[in-house]
């Protein structure tokens, strides 16, 4: 009996070893554990055997058994694995075909908004509050609150757009603001000294356009009014700024330049990022790039918005947000910003 | 402004070694920006003299021939079309490298060794023109530039031999515009010194005038014009070209050599910054009168333009008509000619304000009018009446000074003086600079500087930099912080308290919603100009008299403020048609509108427009409507009524119209709509479906948005059941929704329309909607027989509507 045992236990094992699919895997299963299989026929049998015979044989086939069930499973595992691996190996799939889910349902936001949001972020995150002001002004915010009289040759430099019958004592003719300064004053009058402020917005120049000029552009005013505000701070704040903005340590350099509004007034260059101011034709060999204008706030100024100049100081600057978004992507012609080409704004 | 580096040198050393790119830097860092440095050597760059030794016919062109030409260590082949050559003659030579301008026209291009019509050329024998070199006296006027009178050799770089040995800085006018002192070269060789520390020479001058002697006749009627005249008459003046040596460094500059006289007056004028004029005495009526221009005056200037002028305006005159507009431009009825033999020298200190304006209103800008409108020192005058009659003298030498100077004063001398705090100017600069350095730096710059107590200073400022330019402490913040080097001082973060910036929600949302309306919407943001034209307003139907028109407008599409984004866009979809048959796109932009009072009501608005094609199934209507919903329900607009409402927009279609109203007072914040047929039309994109909704973002952001507030998930599943029902055409799918949901207002949770038809097997006049309608009990599960009883409810509603039950 124990030699069939063994004899039964061998030839499963061997069939499961050389079987080569599922189904005839089913089978052998059926052979050796089915109802009427060859296991199940001997333990069926058990009851005719003496005592001592069943206490051997009963476990013995008991354990061929779970051995036998174990193998199949095994095999089974392996067949099925073996089975999807031929099923994937001959499969055809083109990754090549285009996704049906296209970037054209998706909208795309104009790069003026995009940096002028990142300025915005990070004047904020140095405490800065983001400001607003009229985009028709008078003339007295424009110029004369700024320490720009009326025949004064800083005039020039800002053709003016005036608007059509109306004109008043104090605040002259309308205008469309040349610059986003007239906030200064704007934001001083409201809320008084200590300040921090940026003016993100629109401004307009009565001038011909071509492709680095245009009637309308962006602009950035900051203003920082305190006690002991210094030139080093102004130039501390820049650097953080453009650094954070450019991603890469960015130097600033001051140079004279002149603006009524501030005194001393100065012009900001920052390390041109394309050579490292080794020179190249982006910063016309000179290894700076021209940013913006800026000073320390001129006390005319600071008495235009009610400020005490014996008290507080501080410093201005304005940049042009419309160049930077210009040299940022690479932008050569300004007049692509505001011809509502859905062909730009899907660039960004 | 140009700047010769040798004419600087006559007043303060500049090495001949000097670097002179790092002097401009140094200028640009301390003064004011240098543009431009050019060597007028490198234009010449292998450009040398040549000898032409033999000339042969060309074997292939009759009018071109091949020489043989020394340029000193060797002999070259060149190919030369000119006529004028002759054996043994001195030419220019362009050797393969240099730059030369094509028969004296277009950019500059670099020459190459190459073959003309076969022939080997190494290089080109050049016409004056082409390396922009005037013909030398002597050897006439001939295509080829012939150098022989000058008797070179060949080989000499041509630079050398012209003595072309100057560098040449241009000075960003811009940057000028408050230091009047900086306008000439002994300005800004003072600026060299005091960056440089070397000395400047004093400027002098050696004339002298007779003490007796009748003084030419200078009336000054209006003060106010004129704080200075000065006028010199000399005699036995003969009209000639100035010296060489006054051409070339007038040219070097950009200036057009005329005669002696002019010449003069411009070169103390280059030198000095003071605008000079000479009249011919001959050709003025008894003495020189100072007064306004009569209204309606005209004067033909020195330009040959006849102006006219005004009573706001200063004249120089004589005791019958104006011979020229003061500080502007002189006038031709007194003009130096050839047949000049006296004249009437002017140095003149004119009002600043009174000149510019009478530059801005006769449209005509000089080099006088750039000085003059800067506040020009008087004592300036002097000193350059000074130097032009001893100019004058020295290359005229028949000219002899008539009688003593003349000069009306109408100006104290300014005596300037400012108390300076020292502590608050280190605060400004954010630098601890040492009071001996200070001083130092003031003291080159010119100024008289004492020590007071209390770390104070006190400035005396000279006159040159009085006029304007240096009243308060802050001047002279900058004359310490510039000189003491923009560069020392070290970037710092400000101490200042840590402060919550003041919060700009509207800037926030605003950024917000360009991010609902392109990343979530899918429209594509566009920038428009604030203006339109009449031709908008007209096509848009618009009414012209909300808008505000722009005075000086720069062209026609841009004669108005906008009062609606709407116009700009429109066109914005006419262009994009060209390369998209739909698409989305909105602006975010502010509106102008004339309220007859001073300032204008602005406000920000939001326009998005949907284009889909002609063979669109869907209604363009409900796909901007379905916008323009989901964009007001992030913002959690409460209270919000959408009616027909009466169209207050010209351009939408009367019918296919919505506005979004406030309930708590009634103000459309938003609307809905496709477009008015003509208007589409009027801008000739009446083929494709255009829906549109604007949404009036500045009252938008006065509604506080609807709180958020949680409520627990539903723990039991809803019914969902389909309803059909077949209606009248006209029947507003709103009422059927109302007339659904006010069966039980607590069951019923959502209400779906999920289809629409007509046409086919149903009656004409009819359509056939289906609805989704979801039942949930919040505490348990729903039994069939309760959704059951609801829908029977919901059947006999839209009954009495009409309605006929389908499933």
């Amino acid at each position: 009996m124990k030699e069939l045992l063994e004899k039964i236990h061998a030839a499963g094992l061997e069939e499961i070893k050389q079987v080569k699919n599922l189904e005839a895997l089913k089978e052998i299963e059926v052979k050796y554990l089915g109802r009427k299989g060859e296991l199940t026929n001997i333990l069926k049998g058990l009851k005719d055997l003496s005592d001592e015979e069943k206490r051997i044989i009963g476990p013995a086939t008991n354990g061929i058994k779970l051995d036998l069930e174990a193998k199949i499973k095994d095999k089974q595992s392996d067949l099925e694995a073996a089975e999807i691996a031929k099923k994937l190996a001959g499969e055809f799939f083109d990754i090549t075909a285009p996704g049906t889910m296209t970037a054209h349902e998706i909208g795309h936001i104009h790069p003026l908004s995009r940096v002028q949001q990142e300025a915005e972020n990070i004047f904020s995150d140095m405490g800065f509050t983001v400001m607003d002001g009229p985009e028709v002004e008078s003339e007295y915010y424009n110029f004369e609150g700024l320490n720009i009289p009326a025949d004064h040759p800083a005039r020039d430099m800002q053709d003016t757009f005036f608007l059509k019958d109306k004109s008043e004592q104090k605040h002259g003719r309308l205008v469309l603001r040349t610059h986003t300064s007239p906030v200064q004053i704007r934001t001083m009058e409201k809320y008084g000294a200590p300040l921090r402020i940026i003016v993100p917005g629109r401004v307009f120049r009565y001038e011909a356009t071509d492709a680095s000029h245009d009637t309308t552009f962006y602009q950035v005013e900051g203003l920082v009014i305190d006690k002991n505000i210094s030139l080093a701070d102004l130039k501390g704040v820049m650097a953080e700024f453009l650094t954070r903005l450019f991603g890469k340590e960015v130097k600033v350099r001051f140079r004279p330049g002149y603006f009524p509004f501030v005194e001393p007034g100065l012009e900001l260059d920052f390390s041109c990022l394309i050579c490292n101011e080794k020179g190249c034709s982006v910063c016309k060999h000179t290894g700076w790039v021209e940013f913006m204008g800026a000073g320390m706030v001129h006390p005319n100024v600071l008495k235009a918005g009610g400020i005490d100049s014996t008290k507080y100081q501080g410093w201005a600057f304005g940049f042009g947000l419309t160049r930077l978004v210009m040299m940022r992507y690479g932008i050569n012609d300004i007049r692509v910003l505001q011809s509502g080409d859905i062909r730009f704004t899907q660039q960004f | 402004m140009k700047i010769s580096l040798n004419w600087l040198r006559e007043f303060v050393n500049i090495p001949e070694d000097v670097d002179a790119k790092k002097l401009a830097m140094l200028f640009t860092i301390r003064t004011a920006e240098v543009e431009g440095v050019e060597s007028q050597a490198a234009e010449f760059d292998k450009i040398v003299v040549g000898q032409i030794l033999e000339i042969h016919p060309h074997p292939d062109a009759d009018k071109l021939r091949v020489t043989k030409t020394s340029v000193g260590k060797e002999n070259v082949q060149i190919v030369c079309g000119g006529s004028n050559l002759s054996e043994g003659m001195y030419v220019a030579v362009a050797l393969p490298g240099s730059r030369v301008r094509w028969h004296g026209e277009g950019d500059l291009i670099t020459l190459e060794k190459t073959k003309i019509r076969g022939v080997e050329s190494v290089g080109m024998i050049c016409a004056g023109e082409e390396i922009g070199v005037e013909q030398p006296p002597g050897g006439g006027d001939r295509a080829i530039l012939d150098l022989s009178p000058l008797k070179p050799e060949a080989g000499m770089p041509l630079a050398k031999l012209l003595e072309k040995d100057d560098t040449i800085l241009t000075v960003d006018n811009k940057s000028l515009t408050h230091r009047p002192d900086l306008w000439g070269h002994y300005g800004i060789a003072r600026e060299v010194a005091a960056i440089t520390g070397e000395k400047l020479k004093p400027y002098k001058t050696d004339v002298k005038f007779p003490a007796k002697g009748e003084a030419f006749d200078v009336q000054v009627k209006n003060a106010g014009f004129c704080q200075r005249y000065i006028g010199i008459q000399i005699e036995g003046v003969k009209i000639e070209p100035s010296p060489v040596w006054m051409q070339k460094k007038l040219q070097a500059i950009g200036y057009r050599p005329i005669n002696n006289i002019v010449d003069i007056t411009n070169y103390v004028m280059a030198e000095l910054g003071q605008p000079l004029h000479a009249f011919d005495t001959a050709k003025l009526e008894k003495g020189i009168i100072v007064r306004e221009a009569k209204d309606g005056e005209t004067i033909k200037t020195l330009d040959g333009v006849e102006r006219k002028l005004s009573k706001d305006m200063a004249v120089i005159a004589d005791h019958k008509k104006a011979v020229a507009i003061a500080g502007v431009m002189g006038g031709d009825n007194s003009e130096i000619d050839k047949s000049t033999t006296s004249i009437l020298l002017e140095a003149a200190t004119f009002h600043p304000s009174s000149v510019r304006k009478t530059s801005v209103k006769l449209g005509l800008r000089t080099e006088a009018v750039q000085r003059f409108e800067k506040s020009l020192d008087p004592n300036l005058a002097e000193t350059a009446a000074d130097r032009a009659t001893e100019l004058i003298l020295q290359i005229c030498p028949s000219a002899k000074i008539a009688g003593p100077k003349t000069d009306v004063k109408n100006f104290k001398e300014k005596n300037v003086t400012v108390q300076v705090n020292l502590s608050r100017v280190f605060s400004k600069i954010g630098v601890e600079i040492p009071v001996k350095k200070v001083i130092d730096i003031l003291q080159k710059l010119e100024f008289k500087v004492s020590e007071l107590p209390e770390n104070r200073i006190k400035v005396e400022v000279p006159s040159f930099r009085a006029t304007k330019d240096i009243s308060i402490e802050d001047d002279l913040v900058e004359e310490i912080a510039r000189m003491y080097g923009y560069e020392n001082i070290e970037p710092r973060l400000p101490e200042l308290p840590i402060k919550l910036p003041m919060e700009n929600k509207e800037r926030v949302k605003k950024h917000f919603a360009r991010e609902i309306l392109a990343e979530g919407l899918g429209f594509n943001e566009v920038y428009n100009y604030s203006f339109y034209g009449v031709a908008d307003i007209k096509k848009s139907l618009l009414p012209e008299e909300v808008h505000i028109k722009v005075q000086n407008y720069l062209s026609e599409d841009q004669t108005h403020l906008r009062a609606s984004l709407m116009p700009n866009l429109l066109k914005n979809v006419e262009s994009n048609l060209k390369n998209f048959s739909e698409f989305k796109i909105f602006e975010v932009g502010r509106t102008y509108e004339d309220l007859q009072e001073y300032f204008p009501k602005e406000e920000k608005k939001i326009c998005g427009v949907i284009v889909r094609g002609k063979k669109s199934k869907d209604e363009v209507f409900y796909e901007a409507k379905g916008a323009l919903e989901a964009f007001l329900e992030t913002f959690r607009i409460p209270g919000m009524e959408m009616r027909k409402g009466e169209s207050l927009c010209t351009y939408a279609h009367p019918n296919r119209y919505a506005g979004y109203y406030l309930k708590k007072n009634g103000e459309e914040i938003a609307r809905v709509f496709e477009l008015h047929p003509l208007v589409a039309k009027n801008y000739g994109i009446d083929g494709p479906k255009i829906g549109v909704f604007e949404i009036n973002f500045t009252k938008l952001m006065s509604v506080e948005p609807k709180e958020l507030k949680y409520k627990p998930v539903p723990k039991f599943p809803g019914i969902t059941i389909d309803i059909s029902v077949l209606i009248d055409k006209n029947r507003e799918i709103g009422s059927l929704q109302k007339a659904i949901q006010s069966t039980d207002k607590q069951l019923i949770k959502n209400i779906k329309l999920f289809d629409v038809y007509e046409g086919g097997n149903i009656p004409q006049d009819k359509k056939a909607l289906a609805f989704s309608i979801l039942f949930q009990n919040e505490d348990r599960t729903l039994t069939d027989e309760e959704s059951k009883k609801i829908l029977e409810k919901i059947a006999a509603e839209l009954q009495k509507l009409g309605g006929e039950i389908r499933g």
